[in-house]
């Protein structure tokens, strides 16, 4: 259940709207932030608030890349993988990303800290090979601004 | 130095506040539109500034807004489209974080001139940073009067939301946009209707490109005629935002004249190419353009005279490929940019970007095929009628390889392997 | 009209008509997926290029998007644009699993059919194949995703065309999935035309899953007999049994679609307690002994008591010739009858109905998409007759407004106001509304004298029965409409409403508004019983005169009281009393176990006949085959026993109507064909109105509207001016009606296996104001005594319902037989919650 202020002001958001449906990719990524993914509860939760189905929810919540009906680590880490970043060392950051930590594309970390997928040209191609964690730019990268980049966060996550 | 239009106001680390903007004659445009032009006016302004859409399609901006009849019902929407995903691009990105209130002033005149009472900044999830300064510049701007009921006391209300999307190429297509607002599944909508007249919520929506919309206050500023004149050729009208990517020493956002020829670009301004390699293709317009060649080296970047010699223009994004880059290589991940980025509505994208990339794949790991050449350049061909722009982009570089590369693939399928690969 | 050149033949089409059907027109048949005449065009799956060469517009496009316009020069068999397509099916078969010699599809597969005619063999392909998990989506649909070629149709048909919410399409790209959210039933009842519609073999019928190949079924037109709409349908028949009934296209009626209800309602006819041989006293006899001894047994009763002291009854559910052949028996010998409903008061209902529904007033169900306004009083749409409810979607989702009278808790696919009147009160609330509409220069009957009178006689407070502000809406959208129409029931609503709303259609005509009228009954043939049936009687009547010994003698044809009748306990008794039972059926009902004398008939899959649906369309249904046990319950699950003999396991059953002609003329010694052709003469003499059908050979596949108006039927003494009382008192004690469900209510479809599982668990509706003043919640298990005995069911407490009402569904699962009526009125004080530990 998401946490009764934050359920209001998505209501007060709502009711506000001229048109509810709108503003579903909004509550779509105010249940993940909370819930960490869009979990079926998570989205079951939401679509009630919108009028929707679970159906209907689930129609735009599989068809967005940010939008994440799996669980994910608390980390998000898109590598970009298109072909400015690929011409610029893709391939050695994601092969770098992979091995410090111990996972394939697609996977999470078994401390739960960090997911690893690739995503298409996230428009910082000046900044090639540049990467997401959730949603925040980092580039250009080398490995050893990576090893500095997950110390950081490691640390923030205590 | 060129004369720096859009990015008078740029700065290394930090947006051009508001009062900055102001200072460099920002708002005033806005002041001047409220109290001494029509709508109409507007609109003839920015048709005589022969502005042409900056988001690829480079449909004339003055001629979409004209498309709003008179009589057409209310309320009416102005769209700005900042789902910047072209791959290459990243223009509009700078822009925001250069000079967001040169973005909103633009949707305010446009929306005047379209008798618009919502804008909306349709923008893509990986800009959160962007998202974040426009919704507090937008409160600014409001405060400010500029924004709100009654704008400057002149009785015309204009509002912006910042509308995030969930992530996908697809969205940047205009009919798919609209989808997307609605809350729909963004697959594109073929007209009629026309979004001019029957668009986001069966209303009449105009949808613009930030670029396109950050030159209109400057066009109402200093006049049509001063907008056309700083181009460098004839055919072209205003400046233009070139991203640079690539192989070349300095990749980034440089502002120049429409029609600076492409060599200027890359060598004077972009630093040359990297690490003293040679200059081999680049992409001129963002992924969905075709390879332009080094015979081409110097030619004149504006729409009419790209489209003159074959190419497009685009989105002005210029992706640099040198001599030691496999284009094969690079046309593989393309298509697969366009295979994973595909909506699914229609056959052809949905089936034939896979089928490609497949063929492709095989090629640059030595298991292609002589026939795999016939079949990619049949396909390409009859990717063009698919449902929407898209697919057509997306073959270009794939057609272009075939025909300005030839013998690079057929040494790929002779050699059985990419003759750039070490080893 | 635009005229076009397609292949180099010219033709001239309606505006508006699309390329790929102007070149239908010309028996050139384009390629399609994702175009379908009902779902309109979208342009997704390309398949449909076609090459203009010259006109407004040139180079290779969609034919389904294109109209035809002036000038147009297309082609279809241009090099560029044979090869597109030809890419198309390849790149649809790209992913397509090799599943032919395993799919259901095979033989009915569109894709197969293209795939072969486009010239695509051998894959060239080298990569691996997508593929998807499988969805259990319920017991009527198999789901194999791998098969889809994505062509949308049916997310298209089952969000936008039926308004259901919980099937869809989702994920990206060369991925997507058309499926629900999680497995599970899918909630549409119209969700058995995704079978039909899919144009590969994703979504295939479970019931008659492997069952057959195509090409193995004998394929026969029918109509469906679940509800009075009367669609049309195909059955597929195997080894002597119907294997199933799909939707066939009904310009009129149905559509391209047909319900649940009805696409599942036929396994009443193949079952294995289907009674198939004569009995005399429950043992099997022969036809002959049995036919005398039902003729000695009537001729006895007559003569020792009157030929008035037999009695006949049938049914809404025979063919019309079965219930012309029942009134032509009972007319030779005299005999009471016959009536065809065991409710008096709906069999006026419904004669009014037909008696008003002149052939200028009445629409189709394809009409009423038409419409711009649609005022329905008294029906339940996706309960009693679903296609219904998709007639008016669709007239919605071009614009109309729907508005509904009616006291249950309605539920529709669709934006509509609901009015929750009860049913006392909808005589007066269409009056008033007749009344306010009446202007003060309408000079045409009944307006100003029914203004009058209504004025001067009512004097109560109407405000407790309905919405004012409601009712002046309603005024207001008639006033504004161009095309409104009137759908009315004839079965909870009071006596006067089907005459009132003819009135209201009349008005609005007079309005100079295109108005029409729209009935609903209560049976596939309700038309022709209402055209057929004795006035003077009823099975009331027929009751009584049982229990006061003046009937002594009963032939049901095709009707089961224990069913239908509400009041079980006398029912019981009074059959006990009867000297004579004879029934005619192909049900396995208790009357038929009851009977004196029984004779098996053939359901209409195997006698065909004639069938007169709400509109006053007849049609025919095809004898689909000869009848006979089916080779299932008679092979053991293997072979079936080779054992010669001449005649068919089973087929010891005729058509009831020429049963009742042997009984009427007392031989069986005619040929069927000289039988039925005198019995089609008798009727044509006796009703006049019946002469459309013939000759019947030549009768068309689209049915023929009977001629209405004058001579129709019997005139019903309409006291036009009678003010409609309206007994209601709000506060006071609460009205229960009984109600069709879409499933688990009618006779025939509570039959079928598989639309068991649909079922809803029975439930009593009531409103939240009288389930509080009652202390009953959602869901507790409640008691409703009679002194008949007392029925149990759990109570659902809703919003949109009309207060001081209780709704109950006759499902077979429930005794409520026990009620007495089909409308009672009961204490608060019958209705009792019941705790868990409550024993009883």
């Amino acid at each position: 259940m998401l946490p009764e202020e934050l359920k209001a002001s998505l209501e007060k958001k709502i009711s506000l709207a001229d048109h509810p449906r709108e503003l579903v990719v909004d509550v779509m990524f105010t249940f993940q932030d909370h819930y960490g993914f869009l979990s079926d509860e998570a989205l079951e939760e939401a679509a009630v608030l919108l009028g929707m189905t679970p159906l209907e929810m689930e129609e735009l919540a599989t068809f967005y890349t940010f939008i994440f009906r799996e669980p994910v680590g608390k980390y998000v880490i898109h590598v970009c993988d298109s072909i400015i970043c690929w011409m610029n060392g893709y391939e050695s950051i994601r092969d770098f990303l992979s091995q410090k930590l111990g996972i394939k594309m697609g996977e999470t970390t078994s401390d739960g800290l960090f997911t690893l997928l690739p995503v298409c040209c996230i428009g910082y191609c000046d900044r090639a090979p540049a990467i997401l964690i959730n949603r925040k730019v980092y580039g250009p990268l080398t490995p050893e601004k990576l090893d500095k980049i997950l110390e950081e966060l490691r640390t923030e996550a205590g | 130095m060129y004369p720096q239009v859009l990015f008078q106001n740029r700065k290394p680390d930090r947006i051009a506040s508001l009062e900055e903007y102001r200072a460099s004659g920002g708002y005033a445009a806005l002041a001047d539109v409220l109290k001494n032009f029509s709508y109409k006016d507007v609109r003839a302004m920015v048709l005589d500034a022969l502005l042409l859409g900056r988001g690829g399609a480079a449909f004339p901006a003055g001629r979409k807004v004209m498309t709003v009849a008179d009589d057409a019902p209310f309320p009416r929407y102005i769209v700005c489209n900042a789902d910047e995903m072209e791959p290459g691009t990243f223009k509009d990105r700078v822009l925001i974080h250069a000079d967001p209130h040169m973005l909103i002033e633009g949707m305010i005149i446009e929306g005047y001139s379209a008798r618009a009472e919502k804008g909306i900044i349709f923008m893509r999830p990986e800009y959160e940073s962007a998202a974040r300064i426009l919704h507090r510049e937008i409160e600014k701007a409001k405060a400010a009067g500029y924004l709100g009921n009654n704008i400057l006391d002149s009785g015309y209300a204009f509002d912006i939301v910042v509308h995030r999307s969930g992530g996908r190429y697809i969205c940047g297509e205009a009919t798919a946009q609209i989808n997307a607002l609605e809350g729909k599944r963004p697959n594109p909508k073929q007209p009629p209707p026309y979004a001019t007249e029957k668009g986001l919520w069966g209303q009449p929506t105009v949808t613009h490109n930030v670029e396109t919309l950050v030159c209109i206050p400057h066009i109402i500023r200093n006049g049509p005629e001063w907008f056309r004149n700083l181009a460098l050729t004839e055919t072209g009208s205003g400046t233009k935002i070139f991203c640079v990517s690539g192989k070349v020493n300095r990749p980034g956002c440089y502002e120049l004249p429409m029609g600076i020829r492409l060599s200027e670009i890359i060598e004077t301004h972009a630093g040359g190419m990297r690490g003293g390699a040679k200059f081999k293709a680049c992409l001129p317009g963002g992924a969905s353009t075709a390879f332009l060649t080094a015979e081409f080296y110097d030619i004149e970047m504006d729409f009419e005279t790209m489209k003159k010699a074959g190419h497009r223009l685009g989105t002005g994004a210029i992706m640099v490929f040198d001599h030691k880059t496999c284009l094969v290589a690079a046309t593989l991940n393309l298509t697969e940019f366009f295979a994973r980025e595909s909506c699914g509505w229609c056959t052809p994208c949905r089936e034939g970007f896979p089928y490609m990339r497949d063929l492709l794949w095989r090629i640059e790991h030595g298991q292609g095929q002589e026939e795999f050449v016939s079949t990619l350049k049949q396909m390409c061909r009859h990717l063009w009628n698919s449902y929407c722009a898209f697919a057509a982009g997306g073959v270009a570089p794939i057609e272009s390889l075939l025909t300005h590369f030839k013998d690079e693939v057929y040494a790929h399928i002779r050699e059985k392997k990419c003759p750039f690969k070490n080893g | 009209m635009p005229k076009l050149i397609i292949d180099e033949q010219e033709i001239e089409v309606p505006t508006g008509t699309k390329v790929i059907d102007a070149a239908e027109k010309l028996g050139i048949v384009i390629p399609r997926f994702c175009y379908h005449p009902a779902l309109g065009s979208v342009g997704a799956c390309r398949v449909c290029a076609v090459k203009f060469l010259q006109g407004p517009i040139k180079g290779v496009q969609m034919s389904c998007m294109i109209d035809a316009r002036d000038g147009m020069v297309v082609s279809t068999t241009d090099e560029e644009v044979v090869d597109f397509r030809k890419h198309v099916i390849e790149w649809l078969m790209l992913n397509h699993p090799h599943d032919c010699p395993v799919c259901d599809e095979g033989g009915h597969c569109l894709l197969q059919d293209l795939t072969i005619a486009g010239g695509h063999g051998i894959r060239r392909f080298q990569g691996r194949k997508r593929t998807h998990h499988d969805q259990y989506l319920g017991p009527l649909i198999q789901h194999e995703m791998n098969r889809c070629i994505q062509c949308y149709r049916c997310s298209r048909f089952y969000q936008e065309f039926a308004g259901y919410r919980d099937l869809g399409v989702m994920q990206i790209g060369s991925r997507v999935y058309f499926g629900r959210y999680k497995a599970g039933t899918l909630e549409s009842p119209f969700a058995g035309n995704l079978t039909d519609i899919c144009p590969t073999g994703v979504y295939t019928d479970k019931p008659s899953r492997f069952i057959g190949r195509r090409w193995d079924y004998e394929r026969s037109p029918s109509v469906c007999i679940n509800c009075s709409l009367g669609c049309r349908t195909v059955v597929s028949v195997r080894y002597r049994q119907i294997v199933r009934q799909e939707a066939k296209f009904s310009e009129a009626v149905n559509g391209h679609f047909i319900c649940d209800r009805g696409r599942y309602g036929f396994y009443y006819a193949g079952q294995d307690e289907r009674p198939r041989y004569p009995r005399i006293r429950g043992k099997e006899a022969s036809w002959e002994n049995s036919l005398q001894a039902a003729f000695d047994g009537m001729e006895r009763i007559s003569r020792e008591s009157g030929p008035a002291a037999v009695a006949c009854v049938g049914s809404v559910r025979s063919s019309l010739e079965t219930q012309a052949a029942l009134k032509r028996l009972c007319r030779t010998k005299g005999w009471q009858g016959p009536v065809y409903g065991m409710d008096h008061d709906i069999e006026m209902k419904v004669k009014t109905a037909v008696f008003e529904l002149d052939s200028d007033l009445a629409v189709s169900l394809r009409d009423l998409e038409n419409a711009d306004y649609i005022l329905a009083v008294g029906v339940d749409p996706v309960n009693e007759a679903p296609m219904l409810a998709m007639a008016m979607r669709q007239a919605q989702r071009k614009g109309a407004k729907v508005a509904l009278v009616d006291p249950r808790p309605i539920s529709l696919p669709l934006d509509f106001c609901h009015l929750p009147v009860a049913p006392d009160a909808m005589g007066l609330w269409l009056s008033f509304l007749l009344k306010n509409m009446v202007g003060p220069d309408t000079s045409e009957a009944p307006g100003p004298k029914a203004r009058k009178n209504l004025d001067g006689t009512v004097t109560e407070d109407l405000t407790p029965l309905w919405n004012p502000d409601q009712m002046e809406a309603v005024e207001k959208d008639f006033g504004q409409s161009l095309r409104p129409m009137i759908v009315c029931g004839t079965e909870i609503v009071p006596k006067t409403v089907p005459g009132l709303a003819a009135d209201c259609a009349r008005h609005l005509r007079s309005m100079k508004k295109a108005s029409g009228l729209f009935y609903l009954f209560t049976g596939a043939n309700a038309f022709g019983a209402a055209l057929l049936s004795d006035i003077e009687t009823s099975f009331e009547k027929i009751l009584m005169g049982i229990e006061t010994n003046t009937v002594r003698a009963l032939v049901l044809v095709e009707s089961d009281p224990y069913f239908n009748f509400p009041d079980r306990i006398r029912l019981e008794q009074a059959l006990e009393r009867l000297d004579v039972l004879v029934v005619l059926d192909y049900l396995d009902s208790r009357g038929v176990r009851a009977a004196d004398v029984f004779f098996p008939t053939m359901p209409l899959y195997e006698a065909g006949g004639f069938f007169i649906n709400q509109e006053g369309r007849a049609r025919k249904a095809h004898a689909a085959f000869r009848g006979g046990r089916p080779i299932a319950q008679i092979s053991g699950g293997s072979h079936p026993p080779r054992s010669f003999r001449d005649d068919i396991p089973g087929h010891k059953t005729k058509p009831a109507w020429l049963a009742l002609t042997e009984l009427a003329d007392g031989t069986a010694d005619h040929l069927e064909k000289e039988m039925h052709n005198k019995l089609m003469q008798w009727m044509v003499k006796a009703h006049p109105v019946f002469s459309d059908l013939s000759p019947v050979d030549v009768f068309p596949e689209t049915g023929v509207r009977l001629n209405l108006g004058q001579g129709t039927g019997a005139r019903i003494k309409r006291d036009r001016l009678a003010v409609p009382q309206s007994d209601f008192k709000p506060d006071g004690e609460l009205v229960l009606i009984t109600v069709d469900w879409t499933f688990g209510t009618e006779e025939l479809s509570v039959r079928s296996p598989y639309l068991r599982q649909m079922e809803k668990d029975p439930c009593l509706f009531l409103s939240r104001k009288d389930a509080a003043q009652m202390g009953i919640s959602d869901g507790d298990r409640v008691a409703i005594r009679s002194d008949a005995g007392t029925i149990h069911v759990h109570a659902s407490v809703v919003e949109n319902m009309a207060p001081g009402i209780l709704v109950l569904p006759r499902h077979h699962r429930l005794d409520w037989q026990h009620l007495k009526a089909l409308k009672i009125t009961l204490n608060k004080n019958q209705i009792l919650g019941m705790n868990e530990d409550t024993s009883c």
